[in-house]
């Protein structure tokens, strides 16, 4: 490491490790999962870092603006790194950043789709303040037009426009959003995956690593739900996914592509010779299988992100993995929040969440 | 003008049916500061939600349906009404919303329809041409036999992923043309693989070309076609667009007139969702400019005779939240906005606008004094002020404060003799700064001096007016802090041998009480105030604090005073960049040359515009660090009256 990078992630450093130290205790989060009701639990989460965002009247917390309230730490967390951190891992951040954005536009579709109000929408989407090239304007604007492609026609503004104006004839004949989110979804792997091989050195090697494992899961994933649940042809499955990543390779989404349906082996098969240690259940249904699969490699990506923080701390990975860890304990949260106010049971809830 | 003006805090209880009433007329009054009544504990419980929380919400959502359909036949917002409008219940506003909606409804979607339509011929058009030479019905190499044909365009990301999930079939793939991240291609294959084709195709987003019947034949039959049905779409949109410009004059008024008065129902609703609900009765707290009472009371009595209007006195937790509004004089307002960038005066303090109004163009004018620069300034601000050009109406205070800033460098241009930079068109009324360095410098220190006293009397009257007698004494910007200052400039002027009334003895003698006085002001602060204890963490901690105290205020005094003497710099530097740019023009030419006074006057551009830039930071500069921390706080409430006509677009968030 050089001394400018040295200086230039310093600060960046120094914030991060507070940052981290203020993420929920193992403690904390048995008191969570076994809070009362919301109240207990808002109760607790006021001792927390989530304090700040928690200060309005208890009345008006639903669970639904519980989960809106908690996510506006994870919005003021990327907008102080990415005001930290220096060029080029500042662009990276902010593409990270971006895969909220591509969730609020998804969910503003979903929500014109399906008749709903403003105000149904509004604490589904993720808070975004800075650093957005949709803004809560626009897609209230989106969602007023009540028809997806004059929708689209109001953000011509945004980097999302061709890629949905083009996939908009398909969803025009088929009346399904599925072609409209895969392609927001594969063109922002594409655009992040840009941004690490914009990096150099160490910033390249460690994001690649966090960010890279990051796109396997999904690709995995998408390749596995594709062929357990959507159950499409071998050719779709692969024109759905990514021909690259971190550590999966095009032969192993093609194996998975190419497998029986429903042989849920086939999947195991490539996740255990690409991650040899990682704990994958056996005797479940093929969906409670993949739910467990899903939580492995999150468990896994998390020790990755732990492991960032040891060794040299001057380089991207250490905000990156912060902020990975942050939206992990977010879901972890939302999945808590939700437990608790459809009274699941303590063990169930303990056993989904991530980490 | 230079105190807030005095308020009174009010209590009204209105009841229930004549709410809307007494709000609009307490927000046309334009003197009443809302604040949010604290929670009530009677035994009916307060309702915080309810039907204007409601209605709130729906005027945001109207509000947005309005902006839409403003919007699709091009109407902006307008100027906000002159006279608040009356609420509007949700239900009949959205019975207006949806006529109009409807009205636009047909001719923005048919243009909308043509459009689209015209891209998508255009598409058409840009995907036959590579294939324009190609002299093959497009039917026909649809439906071939053995053969599977399929033109269309495709995310150029995607071509790649396409190749590579028909691996195991044949198959050809041919790029035609790439735009942008787009590519035109043709896949060709097997009529026996089309289904595995289709779908592989239709995964890579590859959209098929499949102009409507009209546009069929070989690829030049087709293009012509398409620019045919281009030309007429063309016809079809400008027919549109008449359509809704004629709707644009229809609606135009209705539809401000409308938004406005949603927006103005929206704030009304916000504002009385705010109010303390009492039984079938609203309790209002809030403040009023005292002048204005009697005023305010009787536009409530006109609106309504039920309603209860009573002064209350103000309690211990008000102070530092009554709040200040300020009443000077349009050209002292002006400098309000820099006050206010700086903080909001308190409410028992000093307005520091009067002082700034006063030294801010004194202090430019001294850097900056040019009889020539001062007059562009001074024509600059006016027209600023005289809010002739629109766009640039906001800054009519900004103008007044250049146009003051004008004036007085031109009457330092005249002291100095300077005129853009010429230094021998008149005689200087006092002296020219480039000859007379020392002068110059040792007036900004004097100017400087006085500034600083000025900031000390400040405090001490905010101390006064504060009853704080301990810090009017022996606060280091108080009298003690005064005394000594002045003790210690006298010392120092008796040293480089100027004569004064006071002999040194006195100086000396006096500047010792005050530092005494200033070393242990703390001391006689919390004696004077009656707090207890005298030394909070013991005596010898005080002790060592006090001595350092007494260091720090001396080193401060010194470097405040000695910061002014930049003034003086950027005066001399003022003329040094003159000359520069008089000795540059004698370099392109001689004085009888038009590249000399091209020069000329591109330098004195750049000295109005780079150093009036620096001059005006200098000037902040002085003014907030050196002025305004002797005796501003700026942690007061700023007096916002209670308006119906939102500044700002509603939000939900």
């Amino acid at each position: 490491m050089n001394h400018a990078g040295v200086t230039a992630y310093a600060a960046v450093n120094a914030t991060t490790r507070a940052l981290y130290s203020k993420l929920l205790t193992a403690e904390t989060r048995q008191l969570l999962i076994q809070a009362r009701n919301l109240d207990a639990l808002v109760t607790t989460l006021t001792t927390t870092a989530y304090a700040p965002y928690l200060t309005l009247d208890r009345q008006a917390l639903t669970p639904r603006r519980v989960v809106y309230q908690l996510r506006w730490h994870l919005a003021q967390g990327y907008d102080k790194l990415i005001r930290m951190t220096p060029e080029p891992g500042c662009a990276l951040l902010i593409q990270m950043w971006r895969l909220y954005e591509v969730d609020n536009l998804k969910a503003t579709l979903r929500g014109i789709a399906t008749g709903a109000s403003w105000n149904e929408v509004l604490h589904l989407l993720s808070p975004m303040a800075r650093h957005i090239t949709l803004t809560l304007d626009d897609m209230q604007r989106m969602l007023a037009s009540g028809a997806i492609p004059r929708a689209i026609e109001r953000i011509r503004h945004t980097p999302y426009y061709e890629t949905l104006h083009h996939a908009l004839e398909r969803y025009e004949a088929e009346q399904n959003l599925f072609p409209l989110e895969v392609a927001l979804d594969l063109d922002y792997r594409r655009a992040i995956w840009q941004a690490i091989h914009n990096l150099k050195g160490v910033d390249h090697e460690h994001a690649l690593r966090l960010v890279g494992s990051l796109i396997d899961s999904d690709n995995l994933l998408w390749a596995a739900r594709y062929r357990i649940y959507h159950r499409l042809s071998t050719q779709e499955i692969i024109n759905y996914t990514l021909p690259f990543g971190y550590q999966v390779r095009d032969e192993d989404i093609r194996a998975i592509a190419t497998s029986a349906e429903g042989d849920f082996n086939a999947i195991i098969k490539v996740v255990r010779r690409l991650y040899p240690d990682l704990e994958v259940v056996d005797d479940v249904t093929p969906q409670r299988r993949l739910a467990a699969l899903e939580r492995a490699l999150n468990r896994r990506i998390a020790r990755l992100c732990r492991k960032a923080f040891l060794g040299d701390p001057f380089h991207v990975g250490v905000p990156a993995a912060y902020l990975i860890l942050l939206e992990y304990e977010l879901r972890d949260l939302t999945a808590i929040v939700e437990a608790n106010a459809s009274g699941l049971s303590v063990e169930t809830l303990a056993a989904a969440i991530d980490i | 003008m230079f105190k807030p003006q005095a308020m009174d805090k009010v209590e009204l209880l209105i009841p229930e049916q004549e709410v809307v009433r007494v709000t609009e007329a307490l927000a046309a009054s334009g003197v009443f500061h809302h604040v949010p009544t604290r929670q009530i504990n009677l035994a009916v419980p307060a309702d915080h939600t309810g039907e204007w929380h409601t209605w709130a919400a729906d005027f945001v959502a109207l509000e947005r349906r309005i902006l839409i359909v403003m919007e699709e036949l091009h109407i902006d917002e307008g100027a906000p009404p002159t006279q608040t409008p009356h609420i509007i219940e949700p239900r009949v506003a959205e019975r207006d919303i949806e006529r109009l909606e409807h009205e636009a409804e047909t001719p923005v979607r048919e243009l909308e329809a043509a459009q689209r339509r015209l891209v998508q011929l255009q598409k058409y058009v840009s995907q036959l041409e590579p294939i324009a030479g190609l002299d093959v019905d497009l039917g026909a190499l649809r439906d071939l036999r053995y053969t599977f044909v399929l033109l269309g365009s495709m995310p150029a990301a995607n071509i790649e992923r396409l190749e590579s999930s028909l691996e195991y079939i044949p198959f050809v793939l041919v790029t035609l043309r790439r735009e942008y991240h787009l590519a035109t291609v043709m896949l060709f294959g097997l009529q026996q693989d089309a289904a595995i084709l289709n779908r592989a195709a239709r995964s890579a987003y590859l959209n098929p070309l499949n102009p409507p019947e009209d546009y069929r034949g070989t690829p030049a039959q087709a293009i012509a076609a398409l620019r045919a049905g281009i030309e007429r779409t063309r016809e079809h949109i400008i027919e549109h667009q008449t359509t809704i410009a004629h709707l644009h004059e229809a609606c135009v008024r209705h539809l401000r007139h409308l938004l406005w008065r949603v927006r103005a129902s929206c704030a009304l609703a916000h504002t009385i969702a705010g109010y303390e609900r009492v039984r079938r009765a609203y309790l209002v707290t809030g403040w009023v400019p005292t002048a204005s009472y009697t005023a305010l009371e009787q536009t409530i009595a006109k609106v309504s005779d039920k309603v209860a209007i009573e002064i209350l006195k103000p309690r211990p937790e008000d102070a530092g939240r009554i709040p200040a509004a300020l009443r000077n004089p349009p050209l002292v307002r002006a400098f309000e906005g820099l006050v206010t960038t700086y903080g909001q005066p308190g409410y028992g303090e000093l307005d520091p606008s009067p002082v700034l109004a006063l030294t801010f163009p004194l202090v430019f004018g001294l850097m900056f004094g040019d009889v020539g620069h001062g007059l562009l300034l001074l024509l600059v601000g006016l027209l600023l002020a005289s809010r002739k050009i629109t766009a640039l109406r906001s800054m009519s205070n900004a103008g007044i404060v250049v146009a003051l800033c004008g004036v007085a460098a031109m009457f330092f241009g005249a002291l100095y003799g300077s005129l853009f930079g010429f230094e021998d068109v008149f005689p200087a009324l006092w002296f020219r700064p480039l000859e007379e360095i020392t002068d110059i410098l040792l007036f900004a220190v004097g100017v400087g001096a006085a500034l600083l006293s000025l900031g000390m009397i400040a405090n001490s009257i905010n101390a006064a007016l504060a009853r704080r007698w301990g810090r009017f004494v022996f606060n280091r910007n108080g009298l003690m802090g005064l005394i000594f200052y002045w003790s210690l400039l006298g010392m120092a002027a008796r040293a480089f041998g100027v004569t004064l009334p006071l002999s040194s003895n006195v100086l000396t003698l006096a500047a010792f009480i005050s530092g005494v006085g200033i070393t242990f002001a703390t001391f006689f602060e919390r004696l004077i105030d009656h707090r207890r204890p005298l030394f909070e963490d013991g005596v010898g901690l005080y002790m060592a604090l006090a001595l350092v105290e007494l260091f720090e205020t001396l080193i401060g005094l010194l470097s405040n005073t000695l910061s002014y003497v930049r003034m003086g710099a950027f005066a001399v530097a003022h003329g040094a960049l003159s000359m520069v740019v008089f000795i540059i023009a004698g370099i392109v030419g001689k004085q009888s040359s038009l590249g000399y006074w091209i020069v000329v006057v591109l330098g004195n551009l750049f000295v109005i515009g780079f150093e009036g830039m620096i001059v005006s930071i200098q000037t902040l500069r002085l003014e907030y660090y050196e002025l305004f921390g002797k005796f501003f706080s700026g942690g007061g409430v700023a007096f916002q009256p209670l308006t119906l006509i939102p500044s700002h677009k509603m939000s939900t968030d």
